[in-house]
């Protein structure tokens, strides 16, 4: 079921970058080492890396002492390209911070960026003569604030315009249940849940308003009896465990509300442009601590209805960002090959006529399959985040 | 203080109180080291290495932390397979051996977990990887590599086992002489091989320390370990642990060990309720000294001879039943390195305890399986209950840098 991709993302790709330890005399000795050899390098406004004084390449620990008043970051970048090999952040006044690094031929600077000032820039320096060095830091080409805004904003458009769909499956849902037509309402339920779930509402991003809308019971307690919720997981409870449609008319009505609310938040509303690299991986975090565990199934059985949404959402979120990650991700193909088998995967389990397989019908070699094939992507995922997390260059 | 044949490096620095000298690398086989020593930079840069003809954690001393964890394989193709198995190698190779974790940048998360801090030291570590039967199997073609014994552990007549904690496609059994050791070992192997296996069932053990001496105390209180054939003994070693090919044995195995694992509950609290008499009874030994009830000291060999009717150690004795000193049993001794478990409590207040009984034997059949036959019904069932574990086949040691677990099976 896996492509060959996922193999090489993951065994070959994250692992061939984690597995070798590089072999030395013994913990305490190294510690010992570096503490004494560490190079210390002043990270002041007027002498940002000072102290360099005989540069060579290789393994090497820099301790960076924060010589201002305030609050700092501190970035060893390559001088020619600007990309990072060390992104010291919230280095307070006069505090001292080790950070370590291996470096090949090349000319280098300290960049300190106080928290109130612009970007100090240090003197450039050059390390050369040194041959074939094992395991050099790979440098970073940094992602601005600016560069993430239109990817940002282009990811933002795409949620405005899912919001009146959403909007229509809810007032559909409400009207089925008016009507009486329970089989009606729980296709409704479906396809107004799956398009929420494509949204990225993961850790918070909605706030308190996907509480209302796909909020879960109060602990020790499930959807049915926890008469203070709301919105899909209630509705959810009720429509799958015989409650009256008359009974239930009255919660789509305030999702039809919360759902609208939420339209109107969203146009208001900002989002901080560090939010689009972790979307695109929590996303998915929390498809597997929620629905891949069964957590939140309410009656309906489709979580894994919900995972095709949220892969759907992962690929939304990740889209926009392709640009910046091509240039800085080698395996950014792997990864949308890897969700591409995700989805495969997870859609086998939807019948012809448009059924999930509740995940407890699974057998287990099913759902090892499913669970490994979801671990794999999220480790190819992982990164972006850190790539994409907006960082200062002047 | 005890001599140790596997150690292979070891940081005199350490054992000397941390004098300011460089680690020193001292030659297999010279060099004296704590069993299980208490403060971490004691053992930190123990190391066993990691290649040989046999792997480690076999004959390798208990170490004081076990993690045994079952795997399913996600893998679909023999490909991915042999890929997983390099995987697992490299990355055992690695951690057994210790070092600092590659600075993969600012764009990836960190490397490693950290648990260990900035450099991992070895601890004692050792990596013991098995196949099972469910390995061999339609999905990759290896039906006919199948070690000839190898099969599904079947329910004895005193077992209880759930299935959902027994058997699996592969078994790791990571001992170190500290728990943040195994469990580091074990993030990162399974980090490294995200989506090719699956965890089915793990379970961690410990090993105690001697109290006062002797071999280490299970939870029912008694010397567990003492009756084992001696691992200082090659050519014993030969004929009761290590597997060869030829005979109905596919052409691979040489080297490798069948591995059973059982996971046993103690009832605790009702053993804690009967006598010392029926306690030392059951077992034929005694529970403070370990020695048989036919002798005074722990390693005093059992008399049946003089005991023909079972007036001393009575005939239904674990140890008696497990060997009755009969020359058929000589072939029958398996390699015990089993470890204790502490598993929380059941919805009565019970605590859950028990042993993770591990053996390797050369031939399943006539050793392990003859044995527990014969244990059934024994006096000890009613205070344990087996409910776990499986069978495997710990694979042949990896000969050099180039070589890797499994090769011999999948190529
Ligand atoms: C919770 C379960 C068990 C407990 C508490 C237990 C405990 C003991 C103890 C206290 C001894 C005596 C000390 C020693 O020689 O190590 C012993 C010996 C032994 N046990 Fe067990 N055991 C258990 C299960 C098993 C099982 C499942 C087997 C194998 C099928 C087994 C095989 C043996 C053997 C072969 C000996 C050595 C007999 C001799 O050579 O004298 N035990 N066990």
């Amino acid at each position: 079921m896996r492509s060959i991709d996922s193999r090489r993302g993951v065994l070959a790709g994250i692992f061939g970058a984690t597995l070798a330890l590089t072999a030395c005399g013994g913990p305490s000795e190294s510690a010992a080492s570096s503490a004494s050899s560490a190079v210390r390098i002043s990270a002041g406004v007027d002498d940002c890396g000072k102290g360099w004084a005989s540069p060579h390449g290789g393994r090497q620990t820099f301790e960076l002492h924060n010589t201002t008043v305030a609050g700092e970051e501190v970035h060893l970048e390559n001088a020619a390209t600007g990309a990072l090999y060390l992104d010291v952040e919230s280095l307070g006044a006069d505090a001292r911070q080790q950070a370590t690094v291996t470096l090949g031929n090349g000319t280098y600077r300290f960049v300190c960026l106080p928290s109130d000032g612009e970007a100090a820039l240090g003197a450039k320096v050059t390390i050369t003569g040194s041959k074939d060095v094992a395991g050099a830091t790979p440098p970073l080409k940094p992602v601005t604030r600016n560069e993430l805004i239109p990817a940002l904003k282009s990811y933002q458009t795409w949620v405005r315009g899912r919001l009146p769909v959403l909007q229509t499956q809810v007032q559909q849902l409400e009207t089925d249940l008016k009507a009486g037509d329970l089989a009606s309402a729980r296709a409704s339920w479906l396809a107004a849940h799956q398009t929420y779930e494509t949204l990225g509402a993961a850790y918070g991003a909605f706030g308190d308003l996907d509480g209302a809308i796909n909020g879960l019971p109060a602990p020790g307690k499930t959807a049915r009896q926890d008469h203070h919720l709301e919105g899909f997981h209630r509705i959810e409870a009720l429509l799958y465990g015989g409650a009256p449609a008359s009974d239930i008319t009255p919660y789509a009505s305030r999702l039809v509300r919360s759902v609208s609310d939420l339209r109107s938040a969203f146009v208001s509303g900002r989002v901080d442009p560090v939010d689009i690299g972790l979307r695109s991986h929590e996303i998915l975090e929390n498809a597997l601590e929620f629905e891949l565990t069964g957590r939140t199934d309410a009656g309906s059985h489709t979580a894994l209805a919900t995972v095709d949404a949220n892969l759907t959402g992962t690929r939304e979120a990740l889209e926009p960002l392709r640009t910046i990650l091509a240039e800085r991700y080698p395996d950014l193909a792997a990864t949308e090959r890897a969700l591409d088998t995700s989805q495969h995967l997870i859609r086998t389990f939807q019948g012809a006529d448009g059924e999930w397989t509740p995940l407890s019908a699974l057998t287990r070699s099913q759902r090892e399959k499913v669970n490994a094939q979801i671990d794999a992507t999220l480790e190819l995922l992982a990164p972006v985040a850190a790539i994409c997390d907006p960082r200062r260059t002047s | 203080m005890r001599r140790d044949p596997e150690v292979t490096g070891v940081s005199r620095r350490n054992l000397l109180g941390g004098a300011a000298a460089g680690a020193v690398a001292v030659a297999a086989g010279s060099t004296l080291l704590p069993r299980s020593a208490s403060a971490a930079t004691d053992t930190a840069s123990h190391q066993y290495a990691f290649e040989g003809v046999h792997q480690r954690g076999i004959l390798t001393p208990a170490q004081a932390q076990a993690s045994y964890v079952a795997l399913d394989v996600t893998a679909s193709s023999k490909a991915e397979l042999v890929d997983l198995f390099r995987t697992i190698t490299s990355t055992a190779r690695s951690l057994t051996k210790g070092g600092t974790p590659p600075d993969t940048g600012l764009a990836t998360p960190p490397s490693d977990s950290g648990v260990l801090g900035p450099v991992v030291p070895s601890d004692g570590l050792t990596i013991t990887t098995s196949v099972g039967a469910s390995l061999f199997d339609d999905r990759f073609g290896l039906a006919d590599r199948k070690p000839a014994r190898l099969r599904r552990m079947e329910d004895f007549p005193n077992d209880d086992l759930d299935r959902a904690v027994c058997d699996g496609d592969l078994l790791l059994q990571i001992c170190g002489h500290h728990q943040d050791t195994t469990l580091h070992a074990l993030r990162e192997i399974t980090r490294a091989t995200r989506g090719a296996m699956q965890v089915r069932w793990r379970r961690d053990g410990f090993h105690s320390p001697p109290r006062p001496a002797g071999s280490s105390r299970n939870l029912m209180g008694f010397r567990d370990g003492t009756a084992n054939p001696s691992t200082a003994d090659a050519s014993l070693m030969n004929q009761l642990v290590w597997t060869r090919s030829g005979g109905d044995e596919p052409d691979w195995v040489d080297g490798g060990s069948y591995h059973v694992v059982r996971q046993i509950r103690m009832l605790v609290e009702f053993w804690d309720r009967i006598s010392i008499r029926e306690q030392e009874n059951i077992f034929g030994r005694r529970r403070d000294s370990g020695a048989p009830l036919t002798g005074s000291k722990e390693h005093d060999v059992p008399d049946y001879a003089a005991d023909p009717s079972g007036e001393v150690i009575q005939m239904d004795a674990h140890i008696r039943l497990a060997n009755p000193h009969t020359a058929h049993a000589k072939k029958q001794q398996i390699l015990r390195r089993g470890y204790n478990y502490d598993g929380g409590t059941d919805a009565n207040g019970n605590l859950d305890m028990g042993l993770i009984f591990t053996c390797f034997n050369a031939d399943l059949e006539r050793q392990f399986v003859a044995i527990q036959k014969r244990l059934a019904d024994e006096p000890l069932v009613d205070y344990v209950s087996p409910f776990g574990g499986g069978y495997f086949f710990a694979l042949p040691g990896v000969r050099d840098h180039q070589d890797w677990l499994g090769r011999r099976l999948l190529t």
